[in-house]
This record gives C-alpha cells, structure tokens and sequence, in this order.
C-alpha cells in the first residue's frame, strides 16, 4: 500500500474549480421562493388593467370577495407612497391609484387559500374605467399636445429626462473628416426571460417586524422601498435572498409582489406569497429599451475618428424604473474603446404606456454599440481598410482619460482582437467564404460598477464581513445577491486564496439585510470589484493575525510563513499553515490567532476612489475600471428564406483577471448567447393598442440549443491596478458586441446592411431585395 | 405558474367505458395533455372532468400488417412511434412529422390521436384569460370580431397538426369508437371550413386509433418554423408523386390542410402559391409566409427521388 502523498492546497484563483454552490443548483435542492411555504400560508394574485391609460372609476369587488376561500384584498389607495430606485424618479405604485398605466398593470391583490381560488376571484373583479387617449410610440411621447402620463413633475411632459452633453469640437471633427456617414437605427425591445419568475413571501413575525423573502438582485434597494411604502422603519424589515433563478437585470426593481405580498400579511396576519405567473414576468418587464438612434461618424483617411455625433430616443413604457439611469448610459461609454476627441450626444428617456423598461443586461450600452459598430464597418469599407486593424488602430490606451472624463486604468483590448482575429482567420477568411456566408467583428467596453451610488451618501459601496470559528469554520457574511452569476463563489473563492483554504471550505452567507452587511446589488457589473475588494480588505488583517500568531508559535520570521502547506505523509492533506521547517493546522493556527489576539471577526468595506473629474455633470458613467471585449461572428445566410444562422462566435474577454475560468467562460458564454438571441429573434412587442402580443416563452423566441452558436472564449488578463487581485467584470461586458458583430457578418456573407435587430428572415429578405433592386445595400 | 381550473379525473382501463365517460355533460377527453392543459390554465377550456385515454388497451395497440401496413393505437406516445423500425423503414416522412412536435421531451408525453384532435391556433386566441379580457376576445373565445380578418366570414385559426398532412397523403383513416360500433373517417376529413369548431368529432365517439395502408408512394415533409425546436408549424408542407402528376397539402394557414394538386412537379410551387393564403395567425409575418410557401414546395420536391 502506497502513502498518499499529500499536496499543497490548490490556489483556486484562475482555476476552473466548481462553482461551490452548483451541487445545490443542479440537483434540484436549492430554495427558492416559490419552494417555500410556511404555517397559515396564503396565496395572492393580481386582477390587471385591461387598458392602456385610463381613470379608475369604480373598482366592484363583492363577487370576487363572496368566493369561498378568499381571505383578503388590497387595492392601490392603501399603498399610495410613490417608490422608485432612483430617488429622483419616484413613480410607481404597487397597485394603481386612480389611473391605469399601461395594459397588465397590477389594480387589485387578493389572497385566498390557494392560488386556484386566487385566480378565479380575480377573475370575478370587474373595473370601470375611464379611457385617456393612450401614448403608445415615440413620436406620440414627444408631442407636447398629448396628454401627460405622469403628473408628479413639475413641468409635467413624457419625457422623463433629456441629457445633452459635448465634448471637444464636433463641428470641426467633422471639417477634417474624409468620410462622413450617417444612419438611422432601430434597437427592438426585448425582455429578460430569467428562469424563475418573481416571487416574493412576507411574514409578520411576533414582535411585528418584517420578512421578507424575495427574488431580487437587489436586496438593499427593494429593502428600503419596501419600508419607505409600508411606513415602517427599515430596521423593522428584514430582507432575505433566498437562491434566485437568474435576473439579467430584471429583478433590480422592487415590485408589486414585495410590497402587496408585504403589506397583506400585516394586514391579514398571516404568511403572503406571490409568484407570478410567466405572463406576468413580461408585464413587470424593466427589458431593454426599443431605442431608435440617429448616428454620424467622421473619419480620417487612415481610419481615425473624428467626430461623433448622436442622438437616441428610448421608448421607456409607464414607469421610470432606472429610465433616467438608461438616459446616460446610452450616451458615456461611446467612447471607449476607441479614442473619440469630438463626441456629443442627445438622448431622450420617454414615457409610453406600455410595460416599464429598466435595466437588462448591457443596459443602455447595447443600443448605441450596436449603432456605433456597424458604422465603423462601413466606413472601414468605404475606406479600404480592414476592418479590425482600423478598431485596432483606434483603440484607448491604459492609463488616460477619455474626451467626457472618463478615467482608464486597465485595457486589453488589443489583445482581444488579436485573439479573435486570429482564433478565427478573420483577416485571410473575411470576404473569401462565398455568398452566403461571412464574418463579422466587433468590439466594446464595459463599467465594472458605477463610482457614484444610487442615492447621496459616503458610506461603502459594499461591505463584507468575515468570521473565523474557533472549529475552523470561516464564514463569509456579504448583502450580495448571487443570483446565478457566481458571487459567491468568487467571495469564497478570493477568501480561500487568501487563507489557504478550499472555496467549499469557506460559508457564504449572503444576501440577508438582519444578518449580512451593506451590498448595493448586482447590477452594473459591480459585485466582483466592489464586493471581492470588500473581502480582501476583511480577510487581509485576519490572516495577518494569523501569521503573527503562528510565527509566534514557531518561533519564525512572520514573512516566512504561509498558508495551504501539505499535510505529512502519516496524517494526509493539509491545509497547515507554516514554514518549510515546521507548521500547524489550520485549526490549531486559529486557536493560537484567537488566544493570542481575540475574536476573528473583521470587516471590509469598499468604496470606489474619488477620481475628479473635468466635467462636474458626469456623475452616472464613471466606473472604477472597465472591462473591455472583441469578438468575431461566422454566420450563414440562407438567401432564398431569409434565415441567418451564426455558426460560431469567438469572443475575448478583458476580464483584468480570470478568478474562476469555469464562472468567467459562463459568464462570456451567457452574454454571447443573449446577444444572438436578441441578434436573431427576441422582441418584445405590441399590438396597436398596446397589448403586449406574446408574453409566453412558447412566443418570445428565445434561441433553442440549435439556434445557439458553438462559441470560442478567450478570457484576456489586463491586470486592473485597482480590481481584487486585478479582476474586472466579466458577466455584461460581452454581450455589447455581440449583435453587431453578426450585422457585419451578415453583410461579409450577403451585402447587405441592416440597422433593425433582430434580423428576423423577413428584414433580411427586404433588404436582399432592395440590394436586388440596384438600391444602397 | 397559472394554476389550472379545478376539474375531476376519470381514468378507465375498458373502452366502453372510455366511450360512456366522454359522452357525459362537461366530459372532455385528454391523452397526453401538452396541448389541452396549457389551454386550460388560459381558461380556453373548462372541463368539468377529464376523461383520459391511457388505460385503454385498444388506444396503445400497435399493429403491422404483412404488407406493412400500420394500425396506430391512438394513445400511443410521439415519439414510441417515430421511433419504431417499422414506421421508421417503411414511412420516413411519418417519422420525420412525428418528431418535429414540440421537443423530445413532449413527444414523450403527446399522443397521435391528440394530434390529430389538436386544436385549431391563432394568436388571438392561444392566450391568457387576461390578455384575451383586455382584447375583447376573438370570434373563436368570448368575442364577436375576429382579429385575423375582421371583415371576414368566420374564423381563421390554423390547423397546426404536424402529422396530419403527411397522414392525409398516406391515404390514412381515423377509426373511432362510438356506442354504436366503430366509425372509420378520412384523416383529411376531420377538419372543417371554420376554425372556431376545431376537429371533427362525431357526437359520443373516441379516437380509437389510425390506420394507415401499405406503402405506396414516396412522401415528403417539411416543417417551416423560426426555430428548430418547440416551436408550432408556421407552414406545414407535404408533397408527393400522383398518378396524373403532383399533390401537397399545406398546413398551419388555414383551419383545413389545404390540398393542391399539379400536373408536373414544376407546376406544383406555383399551383400552390397561388391555392394558399396564409393569414396573420402567427406572431411572424404573413408575407414572408406566402413568400416561403414556393420555397417550401420546392425544397420537399427536392428531397423526393427525381
């Protein structure tokens, strides 16, 4: 029989390690909401506006409440206090007060002992309303004449927020220029379609504070609207995250089912839950926005840029959600990553009645990028220039500044067009494939959380907090909302780093607002630099303390000592902590750093530096570092149908530093996948009145595994001077260049432009015809 | 999830049984379900009682005759029947029908004779009670206006049945039980002119099963959808060799297959171009709809031997 030889603990970082909460997820044992249940339990459901803008005449509810089993109601006049992430566009409403919106928006709960029962009393209400003339497109949202949606303003209009911001000379860019283009663009709405629809349960606990358990990705903000509408204290409330089946952004708001699932078990005395329905998931929405853009670029006779110019007018449905946050992001990240000198933009944010848009993955960037990239192709072919030299040519450098104050530490950029130029033959194989099939490229940048927070204040952004157990135990204590993307794991994994220790031996508790500390949330691609920071900062003075008493112990040099050090032949693995000469357990170095310096429990909390900046209005788009991405399409294009399939996609990804290559590739992997399908088939739309036309993933098409590409991931180490351990973010970012990288692969295979996704068979037909015809391709 | 309406259950393992329990007020049948209970969690349809198909040996009988002929109990599954040697070998294109429904997953669940009864859809009516609410509702479900053509004669909702222009082309019948002894239709028969009425039952009758005669010439079949899977039918396509030239029948535009004959193979494309017209039954556009109706013909004439 042979000794084992025992190793070193593995160093997780960059390691493609399992995901330490995946057993739970695939086998079926994590909980969600809708898996909870507790005593006394009751189910409620929503009675929806059948109407697009109406008054609320009269609201008949005795059939509904005579039903057998019904235990309870509430209409919107009980919940009057406006909520809203964003503190300056507070406007929504659990229920409607007094008017009606947008069609599918939420009048009436009502709660019953069971969901059957629930639903057929809701069925049972009957609404009188009054009908307002309905704005329903851009063109009517911009008309002063028309009536307003909202009244809270004080100069009420449908435009939520109009942001024009100039950079430079743009005038002038465009004087020098040899070549100017300019087009139209339409970006189609499109909506998350996460796995496990909202849901929330609400308890009233003996001393009458609050639980809640929500699937959020944020559980700070929808803690505290919650409390703000309720009339309670936020310390009365508790939030809990429970395991969250996906958001993509569509679970950053806090909606109908928290506050109403709240408010009826304070006002029933009795556990509320709600789950919605699918068809409900596509009215509370927050999807991206339907954008239509005007853009013109100038350029040099060696590809330079100029100038830009451009405009966007978002169709941002009944309620702000983050539309004033869109309104920015549509517009500050043009120009990475390419060095823009002469850059201005208008943007318009505007109220419809329709479902409300927010913040889907890539929020606010994808549109623009999209517009941008298939521009520069164009004028990369107008002017003789292959069309990623020229990206590669323009691209920013490390450590500068961006013309609309933007401060760049890390970029990999050229790096990841090289990887995917190269992965792919793009320079000998782009125009040489034949008709019908093609390449594309097309690159990006991305904020790795936003610098300024959401509401004034100067506290962290994020704050962890670690314990160390006598038992050996440590436990990580983090208000992050994993929500699938890997949060904990990365928590688990940089702690484990630090410690010597396995990421499965670490215990992320997270996502409790009683029991875990401050993190705003994921969204913006914050979690990895803001949350990850926080942890190294928690766990840094602990494992010094550590050192110090195990050096103590050993009688060695503190800078000897390290951590993750192999077991001995005779007792099997480590981890032991020590020098080459002698060590300790890990257990036994805790109870020496304990006896010696007391308690183990420490906390970080990270806040973004404060970086001046040139221009006092930018304060939504600065970012602490940027993550940046290229990535080349191959599709084919079936030209007597109209049907485009994307055959491969190779993506690189300048994530600054790979923590996980498994979550990373995931991650790059995901975005790649919600880019073709808002590329090829995903859109959120209505009929003429207003009527959402397919809310059912049976009708929203999303890709199938057969419409989804193979894809080729490069993940790309910039090394951010500022990231944990040098990461940045790697789960928004990739998505941007996606569609605009099959838009120029479409017109590498078949000649032709399009400036609409998706690039359904029937606009590729149109323009084949048009190409036909002798028209412009 | 939508919770289903409250309904009571019935399950008999003898077809007289089965035949009896259909006919009683508020009954309505189920197999395998994928079709109806969605219809019912949208409150399409709010049987009183489901009378299931299962049990009944008759229903999941399969039978090959010497000459190859088949004899398909109707409750048999999707996909135990695009997967078996006989059907496979001697009619691909059944094959090919029975296994572009839906997914794999709900090929094992379907049944043939819930495919043959499948409803006519539309997207005006294929909805929540909700949505169909703030719609008005449609000629076909609790309205006066049909939404497809609102100055039409009736209903337009599509026939989607994947296997039934391949059956009809087969030469295959219906074969349905009822108290008087069974009652054998054409498969191409069952579907009337307006689509609010859905398959022909006659009053009191169950599938039973479908026979479908010895091979006798090469059909093909093709599924036109935006995605390769889940997705219904936007054009359903059959073609095959006649004695006097061509045939297809067309599915998914109409709430009948629609049969199109032709001297040559050539003439067929154009002959059933100009025979149908696809209507805005389907979320994607009807247009391009017509447009593929050539491509399809000619791409299912393709793939027979010349």
């Amino acid at each position: 029989m042979s000794v084992r030889q025992p190793t070193p603990v593995p160093d997780p970082i960059g390691s493609y390690g399992a995901k330490i909460d995946g057993r739970e997820r695939i086998s079926g044992a994590a909980l969600f909401v809708a898996d909870l249940k507790l005593p006394r339990m009751v189910h409620a459901k929503f009675v929806r506006s059948t109407r697009a803008h109406a008054r609320i005449v009269r609201i008949h509810l005795d059939a509904a409440l005579a039903i057998p089993g019904v235990v309870g109601h509430c209409v919107g006049e009980e919940l009057p206090r406006r909520y809203g992430v964003i503190p300056v566009a507070q406007d929504e409403t659990a229920l409607a007060v007094g008017k009606v919106r947008y069609i599918g928006e939420p009048v009436v709960c009502i709660a019953a002992l069971d969901p059957e029962t629930a639903h057929r009393a809701c069925e049972a209400v009957r609404v009188e309303y009054e009908d307002i003339e309905a704005i329903l497109t851009i063109e009517a949202a911009l008309d002063p004449a028309r009536p307003t949606i909202h009244e809270y303003a004080r100069k009420p209009s449908n435009i939520l927020r109009r942001v024009h911001q100039n950079y430079g000379n743009v005038d002038a860019g465009f004087a020098e220029a040899a070549v100017v283009l300019e087009e139209n663009f339409d970006y189609p709405g499109s909506t998350h379609v996460a796995l496990e629809s909202h849901a929330a349960l609400a308890r009233v606990e003996p001393d009458g504070k609050l639980t809640l358990w929500s699937s959020t990705q944020n559980p700070h903000y929808v803690h505290r609207d919650v409390a703000r509408v309720l009339g309670l204290r936020d310390q009365d409330v508790r939030l809990i995250k429970p395991a969250v089946g996906a958001g993509y952004g569509g679970k950053c708001d806090p909606f109908c089912s928290d506050i109403c699932a709240s408010h009826l078990a304070r006002k029933l005395g009795r556990p509320v839950r709600i789950v919605l329905e699918r068809e409900e998931v596509f009215l509370a929405h927050r999807g991206r926005h339907p954008t239509r853009m005007w853009l013109k670029m100038g350029f040099s006779a060696e590809g330079r840029i100029t100038a830009v110019d451009f405009k966007a007018w978002a169709d941002g449905g009944a309620y702000a959600s983050y539309g004033v946050v869109t309104s920015y992001y549509l517009g500050v990240f043009m120009p990475l990553p390419y060095q823009l000198e002469n850059y201005r933009f208008e943007s318009h944010r505007l109220y419809t009645n329709k479902p409300p848009c927010g913040p889907k993955r890539g929020h606010g960037a994808i549109q623009p990028r999209f517009a941008l990239e298939v521009l520069l192709d164009r004028a990369a072919g107008r002017l003789g220039l292959d069309p990623a030299a020229m990206r590669r040519d323009n691209c920013v450098e490390a450590n500068s500044e961006t013309c609309n104050g933007l401060r760049v530490t890390s970029v990999g950029i050229q790096a990841c067009i090289d990887a995917v130029v190269q992965a792919s033959g793009y320079t000998e194989r782009r125009g040489k494939l034949g008709p019908g099939r093609g390449l594309g490229i097309a690159t990006s940048a991305y904020m790795c959380g936003a610098l300024h927070p959401i509401y004034q204040n100067e506290m962290p952004h994020s704050t962890v907090q670690i314990k160390i157990d006598r038992s050996g135990e440590v436990v990580v204590y983090s208000g992050t909302a994993d929500v699938g993307q890997g949060s904990n794991h990365m928590l688990a994994g940089l702690v484990a780093h630090r410690l010597g220790l396995h990421p499965a031996d670490i215990r992320v508790l997270e996502g409790d607002t009683s029991l875990t500390p401050v993190d705003l949330g994921s969204y913006s691609s914050r979690v990895t630099f803001m949350a990850g920071n926080a942890a190294l900062l928690a766990v840094n003075p602990l494992r010094e303390r550590i050192v110090a008493a195990v050096a103590e112990k050993l009688g060695c040099d503190p800078a000897e000592v390290s951590f993750g050090r192999p077991g001995h032949a005779d007792r099997g693995d480590g981890p032991r902590v020590g020098t080459d000469t002698s060590d300790v357990s890990w257990v036994d170095a805790v109870w020496l750093a304990e006896e010696k310096s007391g308690p183990l429990v420490n906390a970080g909390g990270y806040t973004p530096p404060k970086i001046g900046s040139r221009f006092r209005r930018q304060s939504v788009g600065p970012s602490p570092a940027y993550s940046f991405t290229a990535q080349v399409a191959e599709v084919v294009v079936d030209e007597e149908t109209g049907m485009v399939a994307v055959e491969r996609i190779w993506v690189a990804h300048d994530c600054g530093r790979v923590l996980n290559l498994a979550v990373v590739e995931g991650q790059i992997e995901g975005c790649v996948y919600m880019g073709v399908g808002e590329a090829l088939c995903e859109e959120q739309r209505y009929l003429p009145g207003g009527l959402i036309r397919a809310p059912s993933i049976l009708e929203y098409k999303l890709p199938t595994v057969h419409e989804s590409p193979e894809v080729t991931v490069f993940a790309i180490e910039s090394h951010d001077p500022e990231g944990p351990l040098g990461a940045k973010e790697a789960g928004e970012g990739p998505q941007l260049s996606t569609v605009p990288a099959i838009a120029n692969a479409i017109f590498d295979a078949s000649g032709v432009w399009l400036h609409q996704p998706p690039f359904t068979p029937e606009r590729v037909l149109r323009a084949l015809d048009a190409r036909a015809r002798g028209g412009p391709p | 999830m939508l919770p289903l309406p409250r309904f009571s259950w019935e399950a008999p393992d003898r077809l007289p049984d089965l035949v009896r329990l259909a006919a009683e007020p508020g009954a309505r049948l189920v197999a395998g379900g994928t079709d109806l209970l969605p219809s019912m969690k949208h409150r399409i349809f709010r049987p009183g009682t489901l009378v299931s198909t299962r049990r009944v040996p008759e229903l999941r009988t399969l039978r090959v005759g010497a000459d190859h002929s088949l004899s398909l109990g109707a409750a048999l599954s999707l996909r135990e029947l695009a997967r078996h040697a006989e059907v496979r070998t001697h009619f691909p294109s059944l094959a090919l029908a029975l296994g572009s429904v839906a997914t794999p997953t709900i090929q094992g669940m379907a049944t043939l004779g819930g495919n043959l009864m499948l409803d006519t859809r539309c997207m005006y009516y294929n909805q929540p009670s909700g949505w169909r609410a703030a719609l008005g509702g449609c000629l076909k479900c609790e309205g006066t206006l049909c939404h497809v053509a609102p100055r039409g004669a009736g209903c337009y909702a599509a026939h989607s049945a994947d296997t039934v222009p391949v059956l009809m082309l087969l030469g295959a019948t219906a074969v349905f039980a009822t108290p008087n002894g069974e009652l054998p239709i054409a498969v191409g028969e069952l579907y009337p002119e307006d689509g609010r009425e859905g398959p022909r039952c006659p009053p009191g009758a169950v599938l039973v099963r479908v026979e479908v005669p010895a091979p006798q010439r090469a059909v093909a079949f093709r599924k036109l959808r935006q995605r390769a899977a889940i997705d219904y039918g936007l054009l359903l396509t059959a073609v095959a060799p006649t004695p006097e030239g061509w045939e297809a029948v067309i599915s998914a535009v109409a709430p009948q297959p629609i049969r199109v004959a032709a001297p040559t193979r050539e003439a067929l494309a154009d002959a059933v171009h100009k025979a149908v017209q696809p209507l805005p039954t389907h979320q994607q556009a009807s247009t391009w709809r017509k447009r593929m109706l050539r491509v399809e013909v000619a791409r299912a004439l393709a793939s027979l031997p010349a």
